[in-house]
């Protein structure tokens, strides 16, 4: 496979799990934002530190406005990383790798460019429509994976497809949670599940989270329900463990020796495996999976040169 | 609603509402009735009303537009996609007409190649003073670095499109030779699923030979044109990329015919030989099926600051060590100063009188000619030989005073890159527009492929329509459109049989 190929296929994925992470984001603090809470209305602060990269003082001045908060995050093109640039991203990746995704994928990529590039979009973000907006594409995000996974064939393109996902997809956990731990401080109140419902509904793990974890020590079965918690599928392990799948079918289509990508993999890996969740207290969890963010990045960065550089 | 249960009231109407003009030669009306080819087509839209094939026209462009098949129009930094429009109502061309036109093409064809095996090699038209050196000397299209190269079974147009137009009386003439990298074809395979798609029923009723296997065709002949005995040669088409007006084509063939959509930077040469940058390291290329123009092949050879080709490849293609799709220098045999020589070239290489004619052309570098054309034209177009696209055409009919002054000036000086023919009225078929039926007119690109097996030419093509009302321009730049184009066999047997 043409290494621009791998790498648009890698990307394609990466930023579709990016807007999919993020739009389930925006929906939930949406409907959260109308429940009155004893701590007051919910803002949309977390939200636009973690989807923009706008500052502290213009935060003040949006945070509490819902429709300029829907346009900033979707469509506004001051904000790099806004839906509508992650999805024409998304696209142009797919288009210069046309050949080997399937006509099915790319309709279902397409359909999604015109969903952000509609002209009556801005009008309907001003109303009560915005919630369907994002209801709709967060809809197309998990057609794409459908799609993906029923017509791609499991060759080298869907291995880097996937490895793809799993990183974006294990970097938005552990950033979300940080956001988190940080919102939430570690005094008394921090105990309390109704703040950590927000965490969890955005990473659809609530339901599962009521049906595994019995105990008040609601951090801790947070904590483990994010990073350690294998079944869940989107905790750091579960990425990780998937991470560790395709990059090893990908060596074994190459019938590739060399083992420098394996083994800085596999410390990080290590690192999560092992961890004992029970000597951490929040804090050094923020550091540990500050960490392996960082662990992360690198990897993606040593994956690039070794499999995508071609210019 | 009762109405549009009376089919006969529903063909009155249609018919009512189409008016062709008893000048141009219509294909579905000849004046008084419906040709026999259009009748099957007529019974069958005489059962629906004017809202289902709305319907269906709103079906065709959402299909093309989900799909990606569209053209981007950059305004305000901001690029906004547009479909290709596409009419609904195919076009019909009876088998024997087809008959005599795929045999012209692949007449003319085959005179065009001996051509450029000869304007390559030993320049016998020249000597034998058919062609006037000097034309070919100063035609920026002619590749002197392809002088003496030896191209694999002596192909040099393995891809070609035709551009066809029938006249007054419904002859047909060639407009155009295009045998460098014409494109189009994915949009005749794509009309044709959309015209499954919102008419399934007509094609069950008519007999519609079939154009699908077009891809399949252009595969066998790429792997066979591989340099030595390889079972299992690699073949890639070359794209300039995601950003060319004609990526959607590319990467639609090199998917329908399973073969890696490379850009220049994907490649790499390394003695001798070209490779491709893959995953798991450098892997040999033998075929290059590629949609970059000669110019911009090779930094080394021809433009320097391109950046779309190889460095060294025409090396390679000189070693014999990589086989290119078209030819490099096949410019020069469409050049439209050339274009007047080929009914010569027929003559001169097959002993035959071609079979499809030119529409008459003035060559302006001869100042007698030059001067009858400034004195005729009102009735004449000007083109421009090496522009393409309808860019830089002049409409004697329609240029204003001012306009026209400048242009003489302009022509004078650089008398050998203009030529001049007769306003053709094209012929019109009918389209569905606004609700109406209206006659626009229409060209006809079929597509030939030539491999080492002889010419082969789907049964088709693309059909352009010029959309505005009497405009004859049918370019997409232009304001163009297209159309599916059928060629249907014998109606009367099937009729006789049923």
């Amino acid at each position: 496979m043409l290494s621009r190929i791998a790498d648009s296929l890698f990307w394609l994925n990466r930023y579709i799990e990016r807007s999919d992470i993020l739009l389930r984001l925006v929906y939930v603090h949406y409907i959260l934002s109308l429940d009155k809470s004893e701590n007051g209305n919910n803002n949309w602060r977390l939200v636009l530190e973690l989807g923009t990269g706008i500052w502290s003082d213009q935060l003040e001045a949006i945070e509490n406005n819902t429709p300029l908060v829907m346009k900033k995050i979707l469509i506004d093109p001051g904000n790099s990383n806004s839906i509508k640039a992650i999805v024409m991203k998304a696209r142009e990746n797919a288009r210069g790798a046309q050949d080997h995704i399937t006509k099915e994928v790319w309709e279902s990529v397409n359909q999604m460019y015109h969903q952000v590039n509609q002209p009556a979009l801005t009008s309907k973000l001003r109303t009560d429509q915005a919630i369907k907006v994002v209801e709709g594409l967060a809809r197309s995000c998990v057609m794409f994976a459908g799609v993906t996974d029923n017509t791609m064939s499991r060759g080298l393109g869907w291995n880097f497809m996937q490895l793809g996902k799993f990183i974006e997809r294990c970097l938005q956990t552990i950033a979300i949670t940080n956001k988190q731990l940080e919102k939430n401080g570690f005094g008394e109140d921090a105990n309390d599940i109704l703040q950590w419902r927000y965490l969890l509904f955005s990473l659809s793990g609530y339901e599962l989270h009521l049906k595994t974890y019995r105990s008040h020590d609601h951090i801790g079965n947070v904590l483990h329900q994010v990073i350690l918690n294998e079944s869940f599928t989107r905790s750091v392990i579960y990425s990780l463990i998937r991470i560790d799948h395709y990059l090893e079918n990908i060596r074994i289509i190459h019938e590739d020796q060399d083992k420098s990508l394996p083994r800085v993999f596999g410390r990080m890996f290590s690192k999560v495996r092992y961890l004992d969740l029970q000597t951490m207290n929040p804090n050094s969890t923020q550091a540990f999976l500050n960490e392996i963010r960082l662990d992360l990045l690198s990897f993606g960065n040593q994956l690039g040169q070794y499999y995508f550089s071609y210019s | 609603m009762q109405f549009f249960y009376q089919p006969i009231m529903m063909l009155e109407a249609l018919l009512n509402q189409y008016n062709s003009s008893g000048a141009t030669w219509d294909e579905m009306h000849d004046g008084e009735t419906i040709r026999e080819q259009y009748n099957k087509i007529f019974s069958i839209l005489n059962n629906l009303d004017v809202n289902s094939l709305q319907q269906k026209e709103k079906i065709a462009n959402e299909l093309f537009m989900n799909q990606g098949i569209t053209f981007t129009v950059y305004s305000d930094d901001t690029g906004i996609e547009r479909i290709f429009p596409f009419d609904i109502i195919p076009r019909v061309i009876t088998s024997k007409e087809w008959e005599t036109i795929a045999s012209g093409i692949q007449q003319r064809l085959k005179a065009l190649n001996l051509f450029l095996k000869d304007i390559y090699s030993q320049q016998n038209i020249l000597k034998d003073k058919i062609i006037p050196a000097e034309l070919i000397a100063s035609c920026p299209h002619y590749i002197r670095d392809a002088y003496g190269i030896n191209v694999i079974h002596d192909i040099y147009i393995h891809v070609s499109g035709v551009d066809l137009i029938r006249s007054d009386a419904g002859e047909f003439f060639v407009l155009e030779d295009n045998l460098r990298t014409p494109s189009g074809v994915s949009y005749m395979l794509e009309n044709r699923e959309v015209t499954k798609r919102v008419f399934p029923d007509l094609f069950a009723s008519n007999h519609v030979r079939k154009i699908n296997h077009y891809p399949l065709l252009l595969h066998d002949i790429l792997l066979s044109l591989a340099p030595g005995h390889i079972s299992t040669p690699t073949a890639v088409l070359l794209t300039p990329g995601v950003f060319n007006s004609a990526y959607y084509e590319h990467s639609f063939l090199a998917r329908q015919m399973g073969i890696p959509l490379v850009e220049g930077r994907d490649l790499v040469i390394d003695n001798h030989k070209v490779y491709m940058k893959t995953t798991g390291g450098l892997e040999e290329v033998h075929v290059i099926y590629r949609r970059v123009d000669d110019e911009f092949l090779d930094p080394l050879v021809f433009r320097q600051d391109s950046i779309l080709g190889i460095a060294g490849l025409m090396s390679v293609y000189k070693k014999g060590n990589v086989a290119i799709v078209n030819a490099v220098g096949t410019g020069v045999a469409d050049d439209k100063a050339v274009y007047s020589y080929v009914p010569e070239m027929i003559r001169y290489y097959l002993n035959e009188e071609p079979i499809i004619s030119n529409v008459p052309t003035y060559q302006l570098a001869n100042e007698e000619v030059r001067q009858y054309v400034f004195n005729n034209i009102e009735n004449l177009v000007i083109k421009q030989t090496n522009q393409s696209g309808g860019y830089g055409m002049i409409m004697g009919n329609k240029i204003s005073e001012k306009d026209w002054i400048e242009a003489k000036k302009k022509i004078a000086a650089e008398a050998r890159n203009y030529i001049a023919q007769p306003i053709i009225n094209l012929s019109t078929v009918p389209c569905f527009i606004d609700g109406t039926f209206q006659p626009r007119h229409v060209d006809l690109r079929p597509y030939a492929l030539y491999g080492p097996n002889g010419i082969q030419i789907v049964p088709g093509g693309l059909t352009r329509v010029a959309l505005k009302e009497g405009s004859l321009v049918v370019n997409s730049s232009q304001g163009g459109g297209s159309k599916d184009t059928w060629i249907i066999d014998d109606y009367l047997n099937d009729q006789d049989a049923e």
